[in-house]
């Protein structure tokens, strides 16, 4: 079910799984392209529980902050629970530098994070 | 080969062709074939004078460059055989020079055919030849003319019959090739009017193209003009505080900006803004931010208000920042946010009120000395989550003391191979500084993240200010 171009997507159980492709998620493009085909896979479910996996993420911009708060509102809005996975250290920097850290629920990989939804 | 034995039905003749290319001799063939005609080919000018003597063609077509024996020496030969002179002979020519016409007349040729040719125009030509049969005897009796072409003297041998019958095809021929050229020129004529008229087309494109560049380029100075009436004026004078700022937007519209200025007799208020983003939108939320952060005593101000009996009051930073995270909620969530630092500091007692809207901690040089200080304060950006009480925090400053405030663009700025400066090595930088002037150590910071940046220069606003507390 890969159509994308910025994320893979799979699904496990209830849980929408989106792994980042892009190894920077700086420019504007990027992030529009990634806003639209997060938007796609989503769909129409209302309070979906999603994990997002930044394994493959090496740099991303503060703008792309912007984005996971638009997905947290989505995502809570409807009761349903944002984790996050695979952040590496220059990454979590990002996080911390806002305080971000303690609004998002961070773990070390997939395997930890999807423990967190039963 | 055709098979030459067969007599020519009604109306068709008998044509021997000398054509050293296969292929052109093929399909000549197979047109004469066509119209009725009987063919014997040879591939070169003996061979073709052999099958000629063999048995007398009614029509001779040759090419001209052959091997063995060209199509002159062929024609030569035939001219000169008493017994084959009468027959026409059409050479095929490409009639790149006009000695070529000189030597086909020389060689008794009674007819030219420039190549590439329309196969109805040779059986055109063949027509007309047959159906004036040439006269031996005068032909024999031809007197030798002399012909200068191209500074050259041609003794040519020909009949009257044989010089007219070539100029008419030489005429003829002229003709043609100026027709072909009438149509191709008139088709270049056409070609041209349609490339004038999408040259003129693209004119008027481009005109367009400059009149809203050029408005862009005014609409975007005067946003740019807009923003900087968002930052302090250039010499900020208060009474105890030295303040010292630099600003470098990476684009002409920024996100960042900073202000300090006094809120009442006591107090003055600093901050440093950083809307997330680049470029139109996150400098238009950039100023709709600016309008609440303003000393004036005003409707939109988020920092002072008028009491009932005419005081001023100077809200606490955490009353500013949990009002901006609401005013900033939008239903739907546009994606751009805003960090913040936003201190209140008291003049006589040194005492800092600060808050935090996500924004990185600001650094502090004692004068007494020691190690730069970090001091942030919790809270997410603005805009980003609603309903959120801000934390302040207070930090008392010594007299003497700098702080500065700053934007992510500083730890953040990245080196050609993404390595971030870092917040270490950016309060030892403002350390480096503090034994002179306050605003040589803000004009060393920023030159120290255009250097770790180079060659690119900063990706990022760069925002940094700093202030000495001097009682």
């Amino acid at each position: 079910m890969d159509q994308f171009r910025r994320i893979q997507t799979g699904k496990k159980g209830d849980v929408f799984m989106v792994l980042f492709k892009d190894k920077k998620i700086l420019d504007d493009t990027v992030l529009d392209e990634i806003r639209g085909e997060l938007t796609q896979f989503l769909g129409k479910a209302s309070g979906p529980d999603v994990l997002l996996d930044f394994s493959e993420v090496e740099f991303m911009s503060s703008a792309m902050l912007g984005l996971l708060g638009q997905l947290h509102r989505k995502v809570s809005g409807g009761q349903g629970r944002l984790r996050m996975c695979g952040i590496r250290p220059e990454i979590f920097q990002v996080f911390k530098l806002t305080n971000l850290d303690k609004l998002f629920s961070i773990h070390k990989d997939a395997p930890a994070a999807l423990a967190t939804f039963t | 080969m055709a098979d030459g034995s067969s007599a020519p039905p009604a109306g068709g003749v008998d044509v021997l062709i000398a054509e050293d290319s296969r292929m052109q001799a093929k399909i000549l063939q197979k047109r004469l074939t066509d119209a009725g005609h009987v063919v014997r080919w040879a591939e070169n000018g003996a061979l073709a004078l052999d099958m000629a003597r063999e048995r007398r063609p009614e029509i001779i077509i040759s090419d001209i460059e052959m091997p063995v024996a060209t199509g002159y020496d062929f024609c030569k030969a035939v001219k000169t055989d008493p017994a084959l002179r009468s027959v026409p002979f059409i050479l095929l020519s490409t009639l790149s020079d006009p000695i070529d016409i000189i030597r086909g007349l020389d060689a008794g040729a009674d007819n030219y055919v420039t190549k590439p040719y329309e196969p109805d125009y040779l059986l055109g030509r063949m027509r007309a030849l047959l159906a004036t049969p040439l006269g031996g005897d005068d032909e024999a009796a031809a007197a030798t003319l002399e012909v200068s072409l191209a500074g050259q003297k041609f003794k040519v041998k020909a009949g009257r019959q044989q010089v007219l019958n070539l100029l008419v095809s030489t005429f003829e021929n002229a003709v043609t090739k100026n027709q072909e050229l009438v149509v191709a020129n008139q088709e270049l004529s056409v070609a041209r009017d349609s490339l004038q008229k999408t040259n003129e087309e693209l004119v008027t494109l481009n005109a367009e193209i400059s009149r809203i560049n050029s408005q862009m380029v005014r609409d975007l100075e005067a946003a740019a003009k807009v923003q900087r009436s968002l930052l302090p004026a250039d010499q900020v004078a208060l009474p105890s505080l030295d303040v010292a700022w630099r600003y470098v937007p990476c684009q002409s519209l920024a996100g960042d900006f900073l202000n300090v200025f006094p809120l009442d007799e006591e107090r003055v208020g600093l901050f440093v803004v950083d809307v997330s983003g680049h470029g139109v939108p996150s400098s238009l939320m950039a100023v709709t931010v600016g309008r609440f952060l303003t000393p004036k005593v005003a409707d939109s101000s988020l920092l002072v208000r008028q009491a009932a009996d005419g005081r001023v009051v100077v809200a606490s930073p955490a009353e500013v920042a949990t009002q901006l995270n609401k005013l900033f909620q939008a239903d739907e969530f546009s994606g751009l946010y805003f960090t913040m630092l936003y201190g209140v500091l008291h003049l006589p007692s040194g005492r800092l009120d600060y808050v935090s809207g996500g924004h990185p901690a600001l650094v502090r040089i004692p004068a007494a000395g020691g190690p730069p200080e970090f001091h942030g304060a919790e809270g997410f950006p603005i805009a980003f989550v609603p309903d959120v009480q801000y934390e302040q925090k207070s930090l008392q400053l010594e007299p003497g003391d700098r702080i500065y405030l700053y934007s992510d663009g500083v730890p953040e700025a990245m080196d050609k191979d993404r390595e971030p400066y870092g917040e270490e090595q950016m309060a030892a930088c403002i350390a480096g500084g503090r034994g002179g002037p306050l605003g040589g150590s803000v004009a060393a910071l920023l030159e120290a993240v255009e250097i770790w940046c180079r060659p690119e220069g900063p990706l990022d606003d760069v925002t940094i200010l700093g202030v000495e507390w001097r009682p």
